[in-house]
Order: C-alpha cells, then sequence, then structure tokens
C-alpha cells in the first residue's frame, strides 16, 4: 500500500512539474510576442498619419511617407502568392496523390524540405544570378520570383500534408462513383483540405512578406513611386531595412511605421481567413 | 543423408488442400461472375482463382475471418484496386457476360454502373443536395428540376429523404454517421448504378442506425444487384439471399444463405459460422 501511494504521489508531483515547465514555456514566448508587438504598437502607431499613405519616401529631412514602399510591397507580393499557390498546390497534390512512396517522389520531397529551410540570401543571389544579372537591372519580376521561391515550399509541403491526412476512402469514394481522378483530386480532394491548403497560403505570405535579404539583390529600392515590375521598385523592408539604421528620427519613425505595417497585415490576413474558413465549415 | 529423417520432420504438414462447394446459380440470373479471379498485392496473392457467381437482383454477402480476401474480391468488381500501381488482378469478372478486367473498358463507365459505399462514412465536404447530384453531373445533364427529383428519389431509396429534406443546402458532414452513410447510399444510387458494393457498410453504425441501413439494403434489391462484405454473420443471415464464405484467399463454399447456415457442406465453413474460429 504505501509502495502504491508513494508512487502515485511520485506521479503526480511529476505530473505537476511537467505542466508548470510547459505553461512557463508558453509564458515565455508570449512575453516575447507581446513584448515585440507593444513596442511597435508604441514607436509605430505615433508616426502613422494621411501622409504614409499618400506620398512616398522623402529626401532627408522633408516630408514623405511609404506610398511606394506599400504598393511595391503589396504588387510583388501578389505575384510572389500567384505563383506560389498554383506551384505549390500542383507540387503538392503530386506528391500526395501520385508520387506516394516512388524514389522520384522522395527525391522531390526532400529537394522541397531543404528549400523550406534554405536561407532567403542564398535564394536572393541565386535570383540575382538567374534574373537580374542576364537582363543587366534589378526588377519587381525579379523580387517577385525570389520571394515566390521562397513562398512554394510552404505551400508545397502544407498541401502535401494535409492531402494525406484525407482518408483513402474519401479519396477512393470520389474515384468509385465514377469520377476521373483528376475530378475527384479537384472536386472532393481539395475541397476536404481547403482550411489547411490556405492556412499553408497564409504561412508562406507571414514568411515572405517581411523578407528583406532576398529583395536587396532582385528589386533593390526605389525612392520614387513606380508600377514599372521591370525596373527596380520600392518595397517596406528595404525601406525599414535603410531608415532603422538611419541618424534622423523621421526616417526612423517611419521604419517602425513600416513595421507595423507588415505586422497589421499578416494579423489581418490570419484573421481574416481564419473566419472565412470557419465560417465555410460550419455545417 | 541415408538416415531416416526424425519423425517431427517426416509427417509433412497438411498441404494446404481447401474443398469447395459452388452451388450453381441459373445461368439467366446471373448478373455478375467471377471466374478464377486472382489478386496480388504486388508479390502477395490475396486471392486465389476464386470463381463466384452473382444473381441478379438480389443480395450475395461475401463473410469469413479478417484477412480472407473478402474486400479484395470486392474491390476488383468495380476495379477501385487500380488507383494503385502494384495492385493486379488475373482472371475474369463477367458484367452481364463482358469481362470488365479487359484493358479496353473504361474505367470510369465501369464505375458508374458498379457502385461502392465504404466501410467509414465518406461525405463529400459539400451540401447534402450536391453530395446526391455530385456523381450524376459526371455524365448526365439534368434541368433543375430533373436533378432535384433525381436527388428526391435517390435520398428516399437511402431512406434519408424525411430527415434530411428541409435542410439540402446544408453540408453533408453535419449528419450523424448513420445518415451519412445513407446519404453515401443515396449517392451511389443516384447514379444508376446495376451493381452495388457495400464494403462492411455497418461497421462504424450503432445497432440503429445498422437496422435501418439494412431495410435500406432489402429495399434495394428490387432494383440492383447487391454484393456486401460483412464481419457480421447475424447481419448476413437477415439481408443476403446467397452468402460465400472465404477463407485465406479462397472461396470455401458459396450456397443460398439458409442453406450455408443451417446445413454448411464445408468444414471449414460450419467451424466458421458456428464461431470455432475466425
Amino acid at each position: 500500500m504505501a509502495l502504491a501511494f508513494n508512487r502515485r504521489g511520485r506521479r503526480s508531483v511529476a505530473n505537476g512539474a511537467f505542466i508548470l515547465a510547459c505553461t512557463l514555456a508558453t509564458a515565455l514566448a508570449l512575453v516575447f510576442l507581446v513584448a515585440i508587438l507593444a513596442s511597435l504598437l508604441v514607436n509605430g502607431v505615433g508616426g502613422i498619419n494621411l501622409d504614409v499613405f499618400t506620398m512616398s519616401t522623402p529626401a532627408t529631412g522633408s516630408r514623405g511617407g511609404l506610398l511606394n514602399g506599400i504598393v511595391g510591397s503589396l504588387a510583388m507580393c501578389a505575384i510572389a502568392m500567384v505563383l506560389a499557390i498554383v506551384i505549390g498546390i500542383l507540387a503538392g497534390t503530386w506528391l500526395a496523390e501520385f508520387a506516394r512512396d516512388s524514389t522520384y517522389g522522395k527525391v522531390v520531397r526532400f529537394t522541397n524540405d531543404v528549400l523550406l529551410s534554405a536561407p532567403s540570401i542564398l535564394v536572393g543571389l541565386f535570383i540575382y544570378w538567374l534574373l537580374v544579372r542576364p537582363f543587366h537591372g534589378f526588377s519587381g519580376i525579379a523580387g517577385a520570383v525570389a520571394l515566390a521561391l521562397l513562398a512554394a515550399p510552404v505551400v508545397t509541403r502544407t498541401t502535401e500534408d494535409v492531402l494525406k491526412l484525407q482518408s483513402r476512402q474519401l479519396r477512393e469514394s470520389g474515384v468509385a462513383l465514377g469520377a476521373p481522378v483528376w475530378t475527384a483530386i479537384r472536386a472532393i480532394m481539395w475541397r476536404a483540405a481547403a482550411g489547411g491548403i490556405i492556412t499553408g497560403g497564409l504561412l508562406a505570405f507571414a514568411r515572405i512578406s517581411g523578407e528583406t535579404a532576398p529583395l536587396l539583390f532582385t528589386a533593390l529600392n526605389n525612392q520614387l513611386f513606380s508600377l514599372d515590375m521591370t525596373k527596380p521598385i520600392a518595397n517596406l523592408p528595404s525601406i525599414i531595412f535603410n531608415y532603422a539604421l538611419s541618424a534622423y528620427d523621421d526616417s526612423r519613425r517611419l521604419a517602425w511605421v513600416g513595421a507595423l505595417l507588415i505586422t497589421i497585415a499578416v494579423l489581418g490576413a490570419n484573421v481574416i481567413v481564419r473566419a472565412f474558413a470557419r465560417e465555410r465549415k460550419r455545417p | 543423408m541415408t538416415a531416416t529423417p526424425p519423425a517431427a520432420v517426416a509427417t509433412a504438414p497438411e498441404p494446404q488442400v481447401f474443398e469447395s462447394f459452388v452451388e450453381a446459380i441459373p445461368q439467366e440470373r446471373i448478373k455478375l461472375e467471377t471466374r478464377k479471379l486472382s489478386f496480388f498485392y504486388g508479390k502477395n496473392q490475396a486471392l486465389h482463382e476464386v470463381s463466384l457467381p452473382f444473381a441478379g437482383n438480389s443480395v450475395t454477402a461475401l463473410i469469413g475471418p479478417s484477412g480472407c480476401g473478402k474486400s479484395t474480391l470486392l474491390r476488383a468488381m468495380n476495379r477501385i484496386y487500380a488507383l494503385y500501381p502494384g495492385q493486379r488482378a488475373e482472371g475474369e469478372v463477367l458484367l452481364d457476360g463482358e469481362n470488365i478486367l479487359d484493358r479496353k473498358v473504361d474505367l470510369t463507365q465501369l464505375r458508374s454502373r458498379v457502385g461502392m459505399v465504404f466501410q467509414q462514412p465518406t461525405p463529400f465536404p459539400m451540401s447534402i443536395y450536391d453530395n446526391v447530384a455530385f456523381g450524376v453531373r459526371l455524365y448526365e445533364k439534368l434541368s433543375k428540376p430533373d436533378m432535384d427529383a433525381r436527388v428526391e428519389e435517390s435520398l428516399r431509396r437511402a431512406a434519408l429523404w424525411d430527415e434530411v429534406k428541409d435542410k439540402l443546402k446544408s453540408s453533408g458532414l453535419g449528419l450523424s454517421g448513420g445518415q451519412q452513410q445513407r446519404l453515401c447510399v443515396a449517392r451511389g444510387v443516384a447514379v444508376r448504378p446495376e451493381v452495388i458494393l457495400l464494403d462492411e457498410p455497418a461497421s462504424a453504425l450503432d445497432p440503429h442506425s445498422t437496422a435501418k441501413l439494412e431495410e435500406t439494403i432489402v429495399e434495394l434489391k428490387r432494383d440492383y444487384t447487391i454484393v456486401i462484405v460483412t464481419h457480421n454473420l447475424q447481419q448476413a443471415g437477415r439481408i443476403s439471399d446467397h452468402a460465400a464464405f472465404m477463407y485465406l484467399g479462397r472461396l470455401i463454399e458459396f450456397a443460398r444463405t439458409d442453406r450455408l447456415f443451417d446445413n454448411p457442406r464445408a468444414s471449414r465453413t460450419a467451424d466458421y459460422i458456428t464461431g470455432r474460429f475466425g
């Protein structure tokens, strides 16, 4: 009896200690998250005014905003996400539905995993070599392709994972009704996996929206407003990178505002898409 | 080398001889038939020359212990196995006399003639209406009223209409397990197949839902040829007209259900249905 009691006592202590450790770890993560958000808000909110959205980056000492950077970042992220989603969903579908355990499939999966954690500066250099040097110029297109190369592996991986979570019987039941495999995947499997695929897209968007390194080699930056994707184009991360180290208060304030805007965009996209996904799921 | 081997080796294991009894069905009643059907998962042979008739407008139950090849046999009859490279069938499966294992057979066409319901309910992630209409839209262009009528007819046949008629637009995922399974039956019936294959359709359902599903199956045999795999011998006894007992990938006995249960001819069948093994 005593032994049993001791053992039970020890177990409940161990259990309590484990839960405490988990709670502390979570709290630690939350502390940093809140600290980051708080410093962004404190330093960024004050700088938000109409100029930010209506004027381009200023010459030192004059009035200005972030319009060129906002538009440039949006344009490049939009193109990058379209490329990444098309390539990622198709590749992920191929991996989950067709390649399975074939050798070629394993090679592609491994390569994708490597890309997933590739340093973004390498991706920037690679696109520099591929699209910037041969065409003698930095461009918004090159920037978008570099971002797409970072985003596509995320979409590929999540698409594959969520498709594999679907039951084999669901996969078969579309085909068993006489649907061609392609139709069954498109109309049933993608729909069943939509929530996960959307989450993958969001993760990818979150990853690329703040990337600076790959843009330094590809899109470069532009002091002026431009929509020409074949020329260097302004973008928020580069502006933040340049202005954060500036000696001028005005410039540093704009850097904080830029950082806040990126955070709000990622956060907002998350909230909107999650609400949307929940709405769809409701029976 | 010349010494007499020890006794334990001298008595070789009993060769795998299986007595097999197949009761004949009049040729004109046969809708579907396997002839010397063998099946392979890669190098593993799961079926050994199974020859089995299935009468039209009746329910045939496939029974036997786990891993005996019941589901494999079922999966050969709509060639759903063709999704997986490495799985192949040899022999013949005749549907109205035509060998559906022939390379020239159009698989989507075949599967619209031979429907299938799975062990787990698999409603598609769409509305109840769209679930039922899904298969129909693949092959027929129906006007809205015609489609409405088809959906209603199919849901009625699956004994689900009264429960869902007011919420056709809501998701099929919101139904209970038993309702979901009947939705899958309705979905299969909607494309007007000739044969319906059921792979342990009630094993994930509670007794009440099972009873409803069984009623549905008995209703359906008026218009369809039904083959059902089941682990539940009482269920096989209740709903099937013929039953086939399989063991280790071989057909042991096929007969009218009452005869198979009351008076099995193979000793293995008797052992199984009396619960002595399996």
